[in-house]
């Protein structure tokens, strides 16, 4: 529903050229309403002719089902300013997106953005696989008996910020040999134990080592199988990466990549330099998947960050998000008695959300409402159903990234986890 | 899905350079103590009054031009023992001097004064912004029948320390914020006191290398003994003061700190009208 609020003019204004130009305000800091949203949408007339038309919105599911519409005839003297509160009542939980269209005389434009009612509700309408946590353990007992045969290589070299730095080698599940780099701070106090930083990569990311001057942190960044420095043996194309194997789940590559997150906690515990007890596993976008999944299934990580984390309720995502699935109807397409629903069956051992009831560690998640590859709605189904101490920071006008408040939240919490005061 | 790179490289690259932000110096606060880890502070203080507030808090001269000096030392220490608790401990001596221009012209006294040991719990936080503490602290005199060292009773306080840290740009701010109710036992004069002192910190530089610290502190103490022994507020019974001071911190290393710090006694009752000087070194050392 729309309601005009003082429509004013303004004449005689003397200004050379101009525009018409909009402005949208969210009555709520987050974009998160308990049951009716509520915007203001203001258009100002910076231009010499008056302008006659429309404003108004369209609300749609995160799938782009319609919900709610509405306009109003405007007419914005010269130099004048048009403001329209709205507010849309009776939505059922659930995160939606919200158009506001202008047309007028010499203007259209569209904004975009996403809103959240009573988030906290959501849930997804699919169970997890019953053998889903045999699966995993089955899984695990497969990579334990590949003998990891670590091999560390220092590089002076390579070394800054006072920190050392080590190329790390080891074999993952199926024998693979994965790569990663390991920094730590410099320190005469040969007592001392670094907390660790697990970083996870994003999709077809190369980690290399990465630096800071904090002294009480080793970083140790991981290259899944297929990615960055891991491609001795997986070496596809970009778009050919998410599909690879999909038609049998014991063979799909996030099987292994987990694992190799798995492997890279368990080198972490070969070296007595570092603490344990005090791994947090981060990561944004796949990186943000990951971090979800091992901590789940290996309960060494202490903490767990995971921000903008794709492939979250996967079946719900089939209609909601143009990536992975153009890539994955495209191998379905190439491989004949492969169907969508057995892909799907096989993905349901490598959702977010079912990775997400089994974390046990503090776990933080970030999530930007105009995501349009890990969407809020997705997301915020793998948040509810973590029962582990937890927090969720929304960043309203973002996609598919987080702000700094994220990574400052993330990093107090985490110095006060792991006692580093 | 170049747009993903690139997202993913800012979200780690921006999550390795924040959790360095944390690295304020300061001891004796809200915030917690790290588990293992040892801070020593031996410090040096000077202590000059030539003037005092009397009972109704009327400026006033020494008589016969006296002037009251103390210098002191002081070993403070705190040890991290869990992530909930902190051991407290001060020993202080000091020598304390009052001239005049009659007989006696000089009286000294020096010794040991109140051994403090205390634990402090680390109550809450608020967003890991605000921290929390309560420190329970045993007083126990070293020293006996030497009015000008002290009451020479036991004594024991309760405290609540609040404090908090910020980013301002590149540079970070901190406070202090603490309160602690004192009882002093034996005896129906033991005077029972509000300690309270609030520290506002500025680091100049992003290595927290250097800061400036400001503080406004007070005591107010009451007891049935009105009685006038000395400028030093440890020795009176029931008086009353604020003093402002100003501190200056520089970090050699993450382990080794220097403070200098200058205060001046702003208003009081029964008491001197003190100007303080003092150089604290701090030592941390981690056993974990």
């Amino acid at each position: 529903m729309f309601a005009l609020t003082g429509l004013q003019q303004v004449f005689a204004q003397d200004e050379k050229g101009g525009d018409v130009s909009t402005t949208l305000t969210a009555h709520s800091s987050d974009g998160i309403f308990g049951s009716t949203a509520s915007y203001t949408f203001s258009v100002r007339n910076s231009s010499k002719t008056v302008q006659t038309g429309k404003v108004s919105y369209l609300v749609t599911t995160e799938a782009n089902k319609k919900v709610r519409a509405d306009s109003a005839r405007v007419k914005i003297g010269v130099g004048g300013n048009g403001s329209y509160n709205f507010d849309i009542p009776g939505l059922k939980p659930g995160f939606y997106k919200i158009n506001f269209m202008v047309n007028v005389t010499d203007y259209d434009d569209t904004t975009r953005k996403a809103f959240g009612i009573r988030p906290d509700q959501i849930q997804s309408q699919f169970g997890k696989p019953a053998d889903f946590e045999s699966f995993w353990l089955k899984t695990k007992e497969e990579l334990a008996k590949v003998k990891p045969e670590y091999k560390v290589t220092e590089m002076p070299d390579s070394a800054k910020d006072n920190r050392r730095v080590f190329k790390v080698e080891m074999k993952s599940l199926d024998g693979l040999v994965i790569r990663g780099f390991l920094t730590e701070p410099v320190t005469k106090n040969k007592n001392k134990k670094f907390a660790v930083l697990l970083g996870l990569p994003g999709y077809q990311v190369t980690l290399g080592p990465m630096f800071g001057t904090d002294p009480d942190i080793a970083i140790f960044t991981i290259n899944i199988r297929g990615s960055g420095y891991s491609r001795d043996v997986i070496n596809v194309r970009r778009e050919s990466y998410i599909v690879l194997n999909l038609e049998d789940k014991n063979r799909y590559v996030l099987r292994g990549a987990i694992m190799d997150c798995v492997r890279a906690v368990d080198f972490i515990y070969s070296r007595p330099e570092l603490r344990h007890d005090n791994i947090i596993a981060a990561g944004g976008s796949l990186g943000g998947f990951l971090a979800v999944a091992t901590s789940s299934i290996d309960k060494r990580i202490s903490f767990c960050s995971a921000a903008n984390p794709i492939l979250c309720d996967i079946r719900n995502l089939v209609n909601e998000v143009d990536w992975p699935f153009i890539d994955i109807r495209q191998y379905i397409s190439t491989r004949p008695g492969l169907t969508m629903e057995k892909v799907l069956e096989n993905l349901d051992y490598f959702d977010g959300k079912n990775f997400g009831t089994g974390l046990e560690c503090k776990t933080l998640v970030g999530m930007g409402l105009v995501d349009p590859i890990a969407p809020p709605n997705n997301v915020y189904i793998m948040y509810n159903g973590v029962r582990a101490q937890k927090h969720l920071i929304i960043f309203r006008d973002l996609g598919h990234e987080i702000g700094k408040k994220y990574s400052v939240y993330e990093g107090r919490w985490m110095r006060d986890t792991f006692a580093l005061f | 899905m170049g747009l993903l790179k690139t997202f993913t490289k800012t979200i780690l690259i921006a999550l390795i350079l924040l959790i360095t932000t944390k690295g304020v110096t300061f001891a004796d606060g809200g915030f917690p103590v790290r588990p293992g880890r040892l801070l020593i502070s031996p410090s040096i203080s000077y202590f000059f009054a030539s003037s005092q507030w009397d009972s109704t808090g009327i400026k006033k001269p020494f008589a016969n031009g006296g002037k009251y000096t103390s210098f002191g030392g002081t070993l403070y220490s705190e040890y991290g023992i869990n992530r909930s608790f902190a051991a407290v401990a001060s020993l202080p001596f000091v020598y304390n001097q009052y001239t005049q221009n009659t007989a006696p012209r000089s009286t000294n006294s020096s010794g040991l004064t109140d051994l403090e040991t205390g634990i402090r719990y680390y109550l809450a936080n608020i967003d890991f912004i605000y921290y929390f503490s309560l420190q329970g602290t045993a007083i126990t005199p070293l020293y006996s029948n030497n009015a000008s060292l002290g009451y020479g009773k036991e004594g024991g306080e309760l405290k609540l320390a609040f404090s908090g840290s910020a980013p301002i740009g590149d540079l970070s701010c901190y406070f202090n914020a603490a309160d602690g109710v004192r009882q002093y036992f034996g005896g129906n004069n033991g005077p029972i006191q509000n300690r309270w002192n609030a520290t506002f910190g500025l680091s100049l530089d992003e290595e927290f290398s250097n800061q400036v610290s400001a503080t406004l502190s007070g005591i107010n103490s009451w007891s049935n003994d009105k009685s006038f022994v000395s400028a030093l507020p440890e020795t009176n019974k029931n008086f009353s003061f604020i003093q402002a001071s100003l501190s200056y911190g520089h970090s050699f290393t993450h382990e080794i700190s220097l403070f200098l710090s200058g205060g001046e006694f702003l208003t009081g009752k029964n008491t001197g009208v003190g100007t303080t000087v003092s150089l604290a070194f701090i030592y941390r050392l981690d056993y974990r």
